[in-house]
Protein backbone atom coordinates (compact mmCIF):
# COMPACT_ATOMS: atom_id res chain seq x y z
CA UNK A 1 0.00 0.00 0.00
CA UNK A 2 2.75 2.31 0.40
CA UNK A 3 3.98 1.97 -2.59
CA UNK A 4 0.58 2.70 -4.31
CA UNK A 5 0.79 5.18 -1.95
CA UNK A 6 4.02 6.97 -3.25
CA UNK A 7 3.14 6.01 -6.87
CA UNK A 8 -0.17 8.43 -7.02
CA UNK A 9 1.86 11.07 -5.09
CA UNK A 10 4.67 11.16 -7.60
CA UNK A 11 2.03 10.57 -10.61
CA UNK A 12 -0.26 13.61 -8.91
CA UNK A 13 3.18 15.52 -9.18
CA UNK A 14 3.73 15.03 -12.51
CA UNK A 15 0.22 15.84 -13.66
CA UNK A 16 0.48 19.17 -12.15
CA UNK A 17 3.56 19.60 -13.61
CA UNK A 18 2.32 19.03 -17.05
CA UNK A 19 0.62 22.44 -18.37
CA UNK A 20 -1.91 21.20 -20.82
CA UNK A 21 -3.72 19.15 -18.34
CA UNK A 22 -3.54 21.45 -15.56
CA UNK A 23 -4.61 24.52 -17.94
CA UNK A 24 -7.34 22.59 -18.97
CA UNK A 25 -8.59 21.15 -15.76
CA UNK A 26 -8.53 23.92 -13.60
CA UNK A 27 -7.90 27.12 -15.29
CA UNK A 28 -10.04 26.69 -18.59
CA UNK A 29 -13.09 25.76 -16.90
CA UNK A 30 -12.73 28.41 -14.53
CA UNK A 31 -12.24 31.30 -17.05
CA UNK A 32 -14.98 29.91 -18.88
CA UNK A 33 -17.23 29.92 -16.36
CA UNK A 34 -15.48 33.81 -15.68
CA UNK A 35 -16.70 34.57 -19.06
CA UNK A 36 -19.73 33.20 -19.62
CA UNK A 37 -21.13 34.61 -15.94
CA UNK A 38 -20.02 37.43 -16.91
CA UNK A 39 -21.94 37.98 -19.49
CA UNK A 40 -25.33 36.33 -18.24
CA UNK A 41 -24.79 36.94 -14.57
CA UNK A 42 -26.41 34.41 -12.09
CA UNK A 43 -29.91 35.69 -12.02
CA UNK A 44 -33.29 32.98 -12.19
CA UNK A 45 -33.97 33.47 -16.00
CA UNK A 46 -36.21 31.42 -18.35
CA UNK A 47 -33.98 30.84 -20.95
CA UNK A 48 -31.77 28.54 -18.54
CA UNK A 49 -35.16 26.76 -16.90
CA UNK A 50 -35.69 28.90 -14.82
CA UNK A 51 -32.14 28.82 -13.36
CA UNK A 52 -28.87 31.28 -13.00
CA UNK A 53 -26.29 30.95 -15.45
CA UNK A 54 -23.37 29.96 -13.50
CA UNK A 55 -25.62 27.78 -11.50
CA UNK A 56 -26.40 25.32 -15.00
CA UNK A 57 -22.74 25.81 -16.57
CA UNK A 58 -21.07 24.97 -13.77
CA UNK A 59 -22.09 21.18 -13.60
CA UNK A 60 -21.70 21.32 -17.56
CA UNK A 61 -17.96 22.45 -16.90
CA UNK A 62 -17.11 19.36 -14.80
CA UNK A 63 -18.16 16.91 -17.60
CA UNK A 64 -15.87 19.04 -19.62
CA UNK A 65 -13.30 18.41 -16.85
CA UNK A 66 -14.05 14.99 -16.47
CA UNK A 67 -13.44 14.41 -20.31
CA UNK A 68 -10.39 16.07 -19.99
CA UNK A 69 -8.97 13.81 -17.20
CA UNK A 70 -10.74 10.62 -18.31
CA UNK A 71 -10.67 10.95 -22.11
CA UNK A 72 -7.54 12.51 -22.79
CA UNK A 73 -4.68 12.50 -19.89
CA UNK A 74 -5.59 8.83 -18.61
CA UNK A 75 -5.57 6.97 -22.04
CA UNK A 76 -2.94 8.69 -23.29
CA UNK A 77 -0.36 8.72 -19.90
CA UNK A 78 -1.20 4.79 -19.94
CA UNK A 79 -0.54 4.47 -23.95
CA UNK A 80 2.53 6.82 -23.48
CA UNK A 81 3.78 4.45 -20.68
CA UNK A 82 3.21 1.37 -22.57
CA UNK A 83 5.05 2.41 -25.34
CA UNK A 84 7.82 3.83 -23.43
CA UNK A 85 8.51 0.48 -21.50
CA UNK A 86 7.62 2.68 -17.88
CA UNK A 87 4.82 0.19 -17.45
CA UNK A 88 7.50 -2.46 -18.35
CA UNK A 89 10.05 -1.08 -15.77
CA UNK A 90 7.32 -1.43 -13.22
CA UNK A 91 6.25 -4.82 -14.20
CA UNK A 92 9.89 -5.49 -12.77
CA UNK A 93 9.44 -4.04 -9.94
CA UNK A 94 7.55 -6.39 -7.17
CA UNK A 95 4.61 -3.70 -6.89
CA UNK A 96 1.28 -5.64 -8.04
CA UNK A 97 1.23 -4.13 -12.27
CA UNK A 98 -2.42 -3.20 -11.78
CA UNK A 99 -1.26 -0.44 -8.99
CA UNK A 100 -0.12 1.68 -12.07
CA UNK A 101 -3.63 1.50 -13.48
CA UNK A 102 -4.77 2.34 -10.23
CA UNK A 103 -2.92 5.19 -9.24
CA UNK A 104 -3.43 7.01 -13.07
CA UNK A 105 -7.26 6.28 -11.81
CA UNK A 106 -6.99 8.07 -8.41
CA UNK A 107 -5.02 11.03 -9.70
CA UNK A 108 -7.34 12.04 -12.33
CA UNK A 109 -9.84 11.40 -9.69
CA UNK A 110 -8.65 13.94 -7.59
CA UNK A 111 -7.56 16.40 -10.73
CA UNK A 112 -10.79 16.12 -11.70
CA UNK A 113 -12.33 17.02 -7.83
CA UNK A 114 -9.90 19.87 -7.64
CA UNK A 115 -11.39 21.35 -10.97
CA UNK A 116 -14.91 20.50 -9.76
CA UNK A 117 -13.88 22.84 -6.15
CA UNK A 118 -11.94 25.21 -7.97
CA UNK A 119 -15.02 25.77 -9.87
CA UNK A 120 -17.21 26.03 -6.69
CA UNK A 121 -15.14 27.93 -5.26
CA UNK A 122 -14.54 31.06 -7.67
CA UNK A 123 -18.89 30.30 -8.28
CA UNK A 124 -19.35 31.03 -4.96
CA UNK A 125 -17.11 34.31 -4.36
CA UNK A 126 -17.33 35.78 -7.97
CA UNK A 127 -21.59 34.99 -8.51
CA UNK A 128 -24.09 33.98 -6.27
CA UNK A 129 -23.59 29.92 -7.14
CA UNK A 130 -26.88 28.29 -5.58
CA UNK A 131 -25.17 25.26 -5.37
CA UNK A 132 -25.37 21.76 -4.02
CA UNK A 133 -29.09 21.56 -3.86
CA UNK A 134 -29.44 18.10 -3.44
CA UNK A 135 -26.26 17.23 -2.51
CA UNK A 136 -25.71 13.47 -2.07
CA UNK A 137 -27.30 12.52 -5.43
CA UNK A 138 -24.82 15.07 -7.20
CA UNK A 139 -22.15 13.36 -5.40
CA UNK A 140 -23.46 9.61 -6.83
CA UNK A 141 -23.93 11.43 -9.78
CA UNK A 142 -20.49 12.96 -10.54
CA UNK A 143 -18.96 9.08 -9.14
CA UNK A 144 -20.82 7.39 -11.56
CA UNK A 145 -19.62 9.62 -14.04
CA UNK A 146 -16.21 9.70 -13.38
CA UNK A 147 -16.15 5.78 -13.39
CA UNK A 148 -17.93 5.56 -16.42
CA UNK A 149 -16.41 8.08 -18.61
CA UNK A 150 -12.79 7.07 -16.88
CA UNK A 151 -13.38 3.56 -18.04
CA UNK A 152 -13.99 4.61 -21.61
CA UNK A 153 -10.65 6.25 -21.30
CA UNK A 154 -8.70 2.92 -20.19
CA UNK A 155 -10.93 1.03 -23.29
CA UNK A 156 -9.34 3.75 -25.30
CA UNK A 157 -6.11 3.04 -24.29
CA UNK A 158 -6.55 -0.38 -24.24
CA UNK A 159 -7.85 -0.91 -28.12
CA UNK A 160 -5.39 1.50 -29.59
CA UNK A 161 -2.05 -0.52 -30.89
CA UNK A 162 0.33 2.06 -30.28
CA UNK A 163 0.72 5.95 -28.50
CA UNK A 164 0.04 7.68 -31.72
CA UNK A 165 -2.95 5.56 -32.37
CA UNK A 166 -4.57 6.37 -28.73
CA UNK A 167 -3.98 10.06 -28.87
CA UNK A 168 -5.79 10.02 -32.72
CA UNK A 169 -8.62 7.58 -30.92
CA UNK A 170 -8.83 10.35 -27.95
CA UNK A 171 -9.08 13.38 -29.96
CA UNK A 172 -11.60 11.74 -32.31
CA UNK A 173 -13.73 10.80 -28.93
CA UNK A 174 -13.16 14.17 -27.41
CA UNK A 175 -13.64 16.74 -29.29
CA UNK A 176 -17.25 15.93 -30.46
CA UNK A 177 -18.48 15.24 -27.35
CA UNK A 178 -16.90 18.65 -25.74
CA UNK A 179 -19.14 20.54 -27.92
CA UNK A 180 -21.73 17.92 -28.57
CA UNK A 181 -22.49 16.89 -24.89
CA UNK A 182 -23.86 20.38 -23.41
CA UNK A 183 -20.30 20.64 -22.05
CA UNK A 184 -19.06 23.64 -23.20
CA UNK A 185 -21.72 25.05 -25.16
CA UNK A 186 -24.97 24.87 -23.23
CA UNK A 187 -28.07 23.05 -24.74
CA UNK A 188 -29.93 26.09 -23.98
CA UNK A 189 -28.47 27.97 -27.22
CA UNK A 190 -28.18 24.92 -29.49
CA UNK A 191 -30.15 23.97 -32.42
CA UNK A 192 -32.60 21.49 -31.82
CA UNK A 193 -30.62 19.39 -34.46
CA UNK A 194 -27.67 19.60 -32.03
CA UNK A 195 -29.81 18.38 -29.56
CA UNK A 196 -30.64 15.31 -30.90
CA UNK A 197 -27.41 14.48 -32.60
CA UNK A 198 -26.06 15.01 -29.03
CA UNK A 199 -28.02 11.84 -28.15
CA UNK A 200 -25.23 9.61 -29.57
CA UNK A 201 -22.54 11.28 -27.45
CA UNK A 202 -21.54 9.43 -23.43
CA UNK A 203 -20.73 12.79 -22.57
CA UNK A 204 -24.31 14.09 -23.33
CA UNK A 205 -25.09 11.88 -20.31
CA UNK A 206 -22.63 13.13 -17.92
CA UNK A 207 -23.69 16.31 -18.60
CA UNK A 208 -26.88 15.90 -18.53
CA UNK A 209 -26.91 13.87 -14.82
CA UNK A 210 -24.49 16.34 -13.28
CA UNK A 211 -27.06 19.57 -14.00
CA UNK A 212 -30.04 17.77 -13.17
CA UNK A 213 -28.90 16.27 -9.66
CA UNK A 214 -26.46 19.37 -9.37
CA UNK A 215 -29.83 21.76 -9.50
CA UNK A 216 -32.29 19.36 -8.08
CA UNK A 217 -34.18 18.92 -10.93
CA UNK A 218 -37.56 16.37 -10.62
CA UNK A 219 -37.29 15.16 -13.88
CA UNK A 220 -36.22 11.20 -14.11
CA UNK A 221 -32.39 10.14 -13.77
CA UNK A 222 -32.85 6.55 -14.60
CA UNK A 223 -32.01 6.91 -18.68
CA UNK A 224 -28.84 8.50 -18.01
CA UNK A 225 -27.87 6.09 -14.75
CA UNK A 226 -28.67 3.07 -17.68
CA UNK A 227 -26.11 4.71 -20.31
CA UNK A 228 -23.14 5.30 -17.91
CA UNK A 229 -23.55 1.45 -15.86
CA UNK A 230 -23.47 0.61 -19.91
CA UNK A 231 -20.61 2.17 -20.76
CA UNK A 232 -19.22 1.41 -17.62
CA UNK A 233 -19.67 -2.70 -17.65
CA UNK A 234 -18.81 -2.73 -21.37
CA UNK A 235 -15.37 -0.84 -21.40
CA UNK A 236 -14.33 -2.39 -18.33
CA UNK A 237 -15.16 -5.72 -19.97
CA UNK A 238 -13.41 -5.18 -23.29
CA UNK A 239 -10.34 -3.14 -21.52
CA UNK A 240 -9.77 -6.34 -19.35
CA UNK A 241 -9.79 -8.86 -22.51
CA UNK A 242 -7.53 -6.73 -24.57
CA UNK A 243 -5.09 -4.72 -21.92
CA UNK A 244 -1.73 -5.30 -22.85
CA UNK A 245 1.45 -4.18 -20.43
CA UNK A 246 3.76 -3.87 -23.55
CA UNK A 247 3.22 -3.30 -27.02
CA UNK A 248 4.55 -6.91 -28.80
CA UNK B 1 24.35 -21.50 -8.20
CA UNK B 2 22.16 -18.65 -8.07
CA UNK B 3 20.36 -19.32 -11.86
CA UNK B 4 19.30 -22.87 -13.16
CA UNK B 5 18.31 -22.62 -16.73
CA UNK B 6 17.21 -26.18 -18.70
CA UNK B 7 16.05 -26.49 -22.51
CA UNK B 8 14.56 -23.01 -22.22
CA UNK B 9 12.78 -22.58 -25.29
CA UNK B 10 10.38 -19.44 -26.40
CA UNK B 11 8.60 -18.98 -29.73
CA UNK B 12 7.43 -15.29 -31.13
CA UNK B 13 4.54 -16.83 -33.24
CA UNK B 14 6.65 -18.98 -35.86
CA UNK B 15 9.74 -17.24 -34.67
CA UNK B 16 11.89 -19.46 -32.12
CA UNK B 17 13.38 -16.81 -30.50
CA UNK B 18 15.61 -19.06 -27.82
CA UNK B 19 16.07 -22.70 -28.78
CA UNK B 20 16.49 -25.48 -26.24
CA UNK B 21 19.22 -23.10 -23.95
CA UNK B 22 20.82 -24.44 -20.45
CA UNK B 23 23.17 -23.16 -18.21
CA UNK B 24 23.72 -22.05 -14.68
CA UNK B 25 25.07 -19.16 -12.81
CA UNK B 26 27.23 -19.60 -10.13
CA UNK B 27 27.33 -16.93 -7.01
CA UNK B 28 29.57 -13.76 -7.28
CA UNK B 29 30.40 -14.21 -11.11
CA UNK B 30 30.00 -11.85 -13.55
CA UNK B 31 29.02 -13.76 -16.69
CA UNK B 32 27.71 -12.27 -20.26
CA UNK B 33 25.83 -13.23 -23.05
CA UNK B 34 26.77 -11.86 -26.26
CA UNK B 35 25.71 -12.24 -29.75
CA UNK B 36 24.27 -10.04 -32.76
CA UNK B 37 20.82 -8.26 -32.65
CA UNK B 38 17.92 -11.16 -32.88
CA UNK B 39 20.25 -13.67 -31.22
CA UNK B 40 17.68 -14.15 -28.51
CA UNK B 41 19.94 -12.43 -25.68
CA UNK B 42 17.28 -10.33 -24.66
CA UNK B 43 14.44 -12.87 -24.32
CA UNK B 44 16.40 -14.80 -22.52
CA UNK B 45 17.33 -12.10 -19.72
CA UNK B 46 13.62 -11.17 -19.85
CA UNK B 47 12.33 -14.67 -19.27
CA UNK B 48 15.10 -15.09 -16.44
CA UNK B 49 14.08 -12.05 -15.11
CA UNK B 50 10.07 -13.19 -14.92
CA UNK B 51 8.84 -10.78 -17.27
CA UNK B 52 8.24 -13.35 -20.31
CA UNK B 53 6.13 -16.66 -20.18
CA UNK B 54 8.40 -19.73 -21.50
CA UNK B 55 6.86 -22.01 -24.00
CA UNK B 56 8.75 -24.39 -22.48
CA UNK B 57 11.49 -25.77 -19.99
CA UNK B 58 12.46 -24.51 -16.75
CA UNK B 59 14.12 -21.43 -14.58
CA UNK B 60 15.26 -21.06 -11.79
CA UNK B 61 16.78 -18.26 -9.83
CA UNK B 62 17.63 -18.01 -6.32
CA UNK B 63 15.23 -21.35 -6.23
CA UNK B 64 12.10 -19.49 -7.47
CA UNK B 65 10.62 -19.86 -10.59
CA UNK B 66 10.72 -16.82 -12.28
CA UNK B 67 6.99 -15.86 -13.86
CA UNK B 68 5.41 -17.18 -11.26
CA UNK B 69 7.26 -16.16 -7.76
CA UNK B 70 7.68 -12.49 -9.10
CA UNK B 71 6.51 -10.50 -6.43
CA UNK B 72 9.17 -12.57 -4.16
CA UNK B 73 11.87 -12.42 -6.91
CA UNK B 74 11.90 -8.71 -7.23
CA UNK B 75 12.81 -8.18 -3.51
CA UNK B 76 16.25 -10.34 -4.46
CA UNK B 77 17.14 -9.10 -8.04
CA UNK B 78 17.49 -5.60 -9.67
CA UNK B 79 17.08 -5.28 -12.76
CA UNK B 80 17.70 -2.76 -15.62
CA UNK B 81 15.67 -3.42 -19.15
CA UNK B 82 17.05 -2.18 -22.80
CA UNK B 83 15.87 1.13 -23.76
CA UNK B 84 13.76 1.76 -20.64
CA UNK B 85 12.98 5.79 -20.31
CA UNK B 86 11.27 7.10 -17.37
CA UNK B 87 8.06 9.45 -17.30
CA UNK B 88 8.67 12.75 -18.62
CA UNK B 89 9.14 15.56 -15.90
CA UNK B 90 10.02 13.45 -12.85
CA UNK B 91 13.17 14.42 -11.10
CA UNK B 92 16.26 12.15 -9.94
CA UNK B 93 15.48 12.07 -6.28
CA UNK B 94 11.50 11.65 -7.11
CA UNK B 95 11.90 8.19 -9.08
CA UNK B 96 14.76 7.01 -6.87
CA UNK B 97 12.21 7.33 -3.36
CA UNK B 98 9.68 5.95 -5.57
CA UNK B 99 11.35 2.98 -6.19
CA UNK B 100 12.66 2.69 -2.60
CA UNK B 101 9.01 2.25 -1.31
CA UNK B 102 8.76 -1.01 -3.40
CA UNK B 103 11.31 -3.27 -1.43
CA UNK B 104 11.77 -4.15 1.94
CA UNK B 105 15.51 -3.75 2.30
CA UNK B 106 15.63 -0.96 0.14
CA UNK B 107 19.51 0.72 0.26
CA UNK B 108 19.45 4.38 1.26
CA UNK B 109 19.13 6.14 -2.37
CA UNK B 110 20.92 8.76 -1.05
CA UNK B 111 24.09 7.48 -0.92
CA UNK B 112 23.86 5.26 -4.50
CA UNK B 113 23.01 8.96 -5.70
CA UNK B 114 26.73 9.63 -4.43
CA UNK B 115 28.21 6.58 -5.00
CA UNK B 116 27.56 6.76 -8.89
CA UNK B 117 28.01 10.61 -9.30
CA UNK B 118 24.43 11.05 -9.84
CA UNK B 119 24.09 13.31 -6.18
CA UNK B 120 24.57 17.14 -7.69
CA UNK B 121 22.35 15.91 -10.50
CA UNK B 122 19.20 14.72 -7.66
CA UNK B 123 17.27 17.18 -8.53
CA UNK B 124 17.36 17.17 -12.56
CA UNK B 125 14.64 16.12 -14.10
CA UNK B 126 15.45 12.49 -15.57
CA UNK B 127 15.11 13.57 -19.23
CA UNK B 128 17.36 15.93 -18.89
CA UNK B 129 20.36 13.94 -17.71
CA UNK B 130 22.99 12.52 -19.99
CA UNK B 131 22.81 9.01 -21.94
CA UNK B 132 25.71 7.86 -19.30
CA UNK B 133 24.18 9.71 -16.24
CA UNK B 134 20.39 8.28 -17.38
CA UNK B 135 22.18 4.43 -17.35
CA UNK B 136 23.86 4.80 -14.11
CA UNK B 137 20.36 6.23 -12.76
CA UNK B 138 18.93 2.49 -14.03
CA UNK B 139 21.42 0.87 -12.27
CA UNK B 140 20.97 2.91 -9.30
CA UNK B 141 17.52 1.83 -9.83
CA UNK B 142 18.25 -1.69 -10.51
CA UNK B 143 20.38 -1.61 -6.91
CA UNK B 144 18.15 0.40 -4.72
CA UNK B 145 16.66 -3.21 -3.41
CA UNK B 146 19.91 -4.64 -2.31
CA UNK B 147 20.02 -7.51 -4.82
CA UNK B 148 22.26 -10.22 -5.21
CA UNK B 149 21.49 -10.59 -8.81
CA UNK B 150 21.58 -7.86 -11.25
CA UNK B 151 20.50 -8.12 -14.55
CA UNK B 152 21.93 -5.44 -17.31
CA UNK B 153 20.59 -5.41 -20.78
CA UNK B 154 23.01 -3.61 -23.05
CA UNK B 155 23.94 -1.53 -20.21
CA UNK B 156 26.44 0.40 -22.47
CA UNK B 157 24.61 0.56 -26.05
CA UNK B 158 24.61 3.89 -27.50
CA UNK B 159 27.62 5.48 -24.83
CA UNK B 160 30.56 6.67 -25.87
CA UNK B 161 33.48 5.16 -25.05
CA UNK B 162 34.75 7.40 -22.18
CA UNK B 163 31.35 6.65 -20.75
CA UNK B 164 31.26 2.86 -21.57
CA UNK B 165 34.59 2.39 -19.82
CA UNK B 166 33.48 4.12 -16.41
CA UNK B 167 30.82 1.72 -16.65
CA UNK B 168 33.05 -1.38 -17.10
CA UNK B 169 34.89 -0.01 -13.43
CA UNK B 170 31.17 0.50 -12.21
CA UNK B 171 29.86 -3.26 -13.15
CA UNK B 172 33.34 -4.82 -11.54
CA UNK B 173 32.57 -2.53 -8.16
CA UNK B 174 29.20 -4.50 -8.10
CA UNK B 175 30.75 -7.79 -8.69
CA UNK B 176 33.42 -6.56 -5.53
CA UNK B 177 30.57 -6.29 -3.45
CA UNK B 178 29.63 -9.58 -3.75
CA UNK B 179 26.76 -9.57 -6.38
CA UNK B 180 26.39 -12.13 -9.10
CA UNK B 181 26.16 -9.89 -12.42
CA UNK B 182 24.25 -11.39 -15.69
CA UNK B 183 24.53 -8.88 -18.71
CA UNK B 184 23.70 -8.94 -22.36
CA UNK B 185 26.01 -7.11 -24.80
CA UNK B 186 27.32 -6.84 -28.43
CA UNK B 187 30.32 -5.32 -27.41
CA UNK B 188 32.67 -8.55 -27.67
CA UNK B 189 35.72 -6.03 -26.47
CA UNK B 190 33.11 -5.08 -23.25
CA UNK B 191 32.24 -9.25 -22.45
CA UNK B 192 36.05 -9.54 -23.15
CA UNK B 193 36.74 -6.89 -20.37
CA UNK B 194 34.26 -7.71 -18.29
CA UNK B 195 33.16 -10.94 -18.05
CA UNK B 196 34.36 -13.93 -16.22
CA UNK B 197 32.08 -16.50 -18.34
CA UNK B 198 31.19 -15.27 -21.40
CA UNK B 199 27.87 -17.34 -23.31
CA UNK B 200 28.07 -16.74 -27.35
CA UNK B 201 24.53 -16.76 -28.73
CA UNK B 202 23.44 -17.07 -32.51
CA UNK B 203 20.27 -17.69 -33.85
CA UNK B 204 18.54 -18.41 -30.29
CA UNK B 205 21.35 -21.14 -29.27
CA UNK B 206 24.20 -20.90 -26.96
CA UNK B 207 27.37 -21.95 -28.88
CA UNK B 208 29.87 -21.66 -26.69
CA UNK B 209 29.86 -20.90 -22.72
CA UNK B 210 33.39 -20.50 -21.12
CA UNK B 211 35.69 -17.52 -19.77
CA UNK B 212 36.94 -15.30 -22.57
CA UNK B 213 40.40 -17.13 -22.48
CA UNK B 214 39.31 -20.84 -22.87
CA UNK B 215 37.32 -20.32 -25.49
CA UNK B 216 40.02 -18.21 -27.04
CA UNK B 217 42.32 -21.05 -26.55
CA UNK B 218 40.18 -24.18 -27.45
CA UNK B 219 39.04 -22.51 -30.69
CA UNK B 220 42.13 -23.32 -31.84
CA UNK B 221 42.83 -19.58 -33.79
CA UNK B 222 46.26 -19.16 -34.61
CA UNK B 223 47.87 -16.18 -33.23
CA UNK B 224 49.68 -13.97 -35.73
CA UNK B 225 52.84 -12.51 -36.03
CA UNK B 226 53.17 -9.70 -38.85
CA UNK B 227 56.04 -8.20 -39.97
CA UNK B 228 58.46 -6.30 -42.77
CA UNK B 229 61.69 -7.84 -43.62
CA UNK B 230 63.24 -9.34 -46.62
CA UNK B 231 62.74 -12.97 -45.37
CA UNK B 232 64.04 -15.55 -48.28
CA UNK B 233 64.17 -18.75 -47.03
CA UNK B 234 59.80 -19.12 -45.89
CA UNK B 235 60.83 -22.82 -45.13
CA UNK B 236 63.35 -22.29 -42.70
CA UNK B 237 60.57 -20.07 -41.34
CA UNK B 238 58.03 -22.64 -41.16
CA UNK B 239 60.18 -25.10 -39.04
CA UNK B 240 60.24 -23.16 -36.07
CA UNK B 241 58.84 -24.49 -33.15
CA UNK B 242 55.38 -23.68 -33.29
CA UNK B 243 54.61 -22.36 -36.69
CA UNK B 244 51.97 -23.49 -38.69
CA UNK B 245 51.82 -21.15 -41.37
CA UNK B 246 53.70 -18.91 -42.97
CA UNK B 247 52.11 -15.88 -45.94
CA UNK B 248 54.59 -13.92 -47.29
CA UNK B 249 53.34 -10.18 -49.56
CA UNK B 250 56.07 -8.17 -51.04
CA UNK B 251 58.37 -7.57 -47.91
CA UNK B 252 55.40 -8.38 -45.11
CA UNK B 253 55.21 -11.22 -43.55
CA UNK B 254 52.21 -13.26 -41.74
CA UNK B 255 53.33 -16.07 -39.41
CA UNK B 256 50.49 -18.38 -37.93
CA UNK B 257 51.28 -20.11 -35.15
CA UNK B 258 50.64 -21.22 -31.48
CA UNK B 259 52.55 -21.86 -28.12
CA UNK B 260 53.70 -19.04 -25.62
CA UNK B 261 56.88 -18.94 -27.21
CA UNK B 262 56.02 -18.36 -30.37
CA UNK B 263 57.18 -14.56 -30.91
CA UNK B 264 60.56 -15.26 -28.98
CA UNK B 265 61.28 -17.89 -31.35
CA UNK B 266 60.17 -15.90 -34.19
CA UNK B 267 62.39 -12.61 -33.10
CA UNK B 268 65.32 -15.06 -32.80
CA UNK B 269 65.35 -17.10 -35.64
CA UNK B 270 64.97 -13.67 -37.52
CA UNK B 271 67.67 -11.98 -35.64
CA UNK B 272 69.49 -14.65 -35.98
CA UNK B 273 69.45 -14.43 -39.31
CA UNK B 274 70.59 -11.24 -39.39
CA UNK B 275 67.43 -10.07 -41.12
CA UNK B 276 65.70 -6.55 -40.88
CA UNK B 277 62.66 -6.23 -39.68
CA UNK B 278 59.90 -3.35 -39.02
CA UNK B 279 56.22 -2.84 -37.59
CA UNK B 280 56.75 -6.35 -35.91
CA UNK B 281 53.06 -6.50 -34.72
CA UNK B 282 51.07 -9.47 -32.68
CA UNK B 283 47.74 -9.95 -33.47
CA UNK B 284 45.88 -12.29 -30.48
CA UNK B 285 42.71 -14.02 -31.31
CA UNK B 286 39.80 -12.00 -29.52
CA UNK B 287 36.17 -13.42 -29.10
CA UNK B 288 35.17 -11.81 -32.21
CA UNK B 289 37.45 -14.62 -33.88
CA UNK B 290 36.06 -16.93 -32.07
CA UNK B 291 32.69 -16.12 -33.13
CA UNK B 292 33.68 -16.06 -36.21
CA UNK B 293 34.97 -19.72 -36.33
CA UNK B 294 32.19 -21.17 -34.31
CA UNK B 295 29.01 -19.44 -36.13
CA UNK B 296 31.04 -19.30 -39.64
CA UNK B 297 29.69 -15.93 -39.86
CA UNK B 298 31.18 -12.66 -39.04
CA UNK B 299 30.83 -10.88 -36.38
CA UNK B 300 29.21 -7.24 -37.30
CA UNK B 301 28.77 -4.80 -34.17
CA UNK B 302 28.04 -1.81 -36.34
CA UNK B 303 25.36 -3.12 -37.71
CA UNK B 304 23.73 -3.85 -34.09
Amino acid sequence: MKALFELTKVEFKLTLRNFVVAFFSFAFPVLLLLMFGGMYGNKPDPFFGGHGAVDVLLPSYVGMIIAVTGLMNLPLTIAEYRERKILKRFMATPIKPYYVITSQVMVNFVTTLIGLLLLAIVGKLVFTLHYLTTGPSFILAFLLSIFSIFSFGLLIASIAPNANAATAIANIVYFPMLFLSGATIPFEVMPKIMVKISKIVPLTYVVDLLKNTWLGSDTSYLLDILVLVSILIVSLFISASTFKWEYE
Amino acid sequence: MVIEVRNLCKNYGSVRAVDGISFDVEDGEIIGMVGPNGAGKTTTIECIEGLRKLDSGTIRVLDLEPYKEREKLYQLIGVQLQETSYQDRIKAWEICHLFSSFYKNSLPYEELLKKFELYDKKNSYVSKLSGGQKQRLSIILALISNPRIIFLDELTTGLDPQARHSMWELIKGLRDEGRTVFLTTHYMEEAEYLCGRVAIMDHGKIVALDTPRNLIESSGIEERIIFEGDVSDVEGLKSIKGILNVQKNQSEVTVYGKGVDLLQNVVTYIQAKGIDYRNLQTKTPNLEDVFLKLTGHKYEEDKV
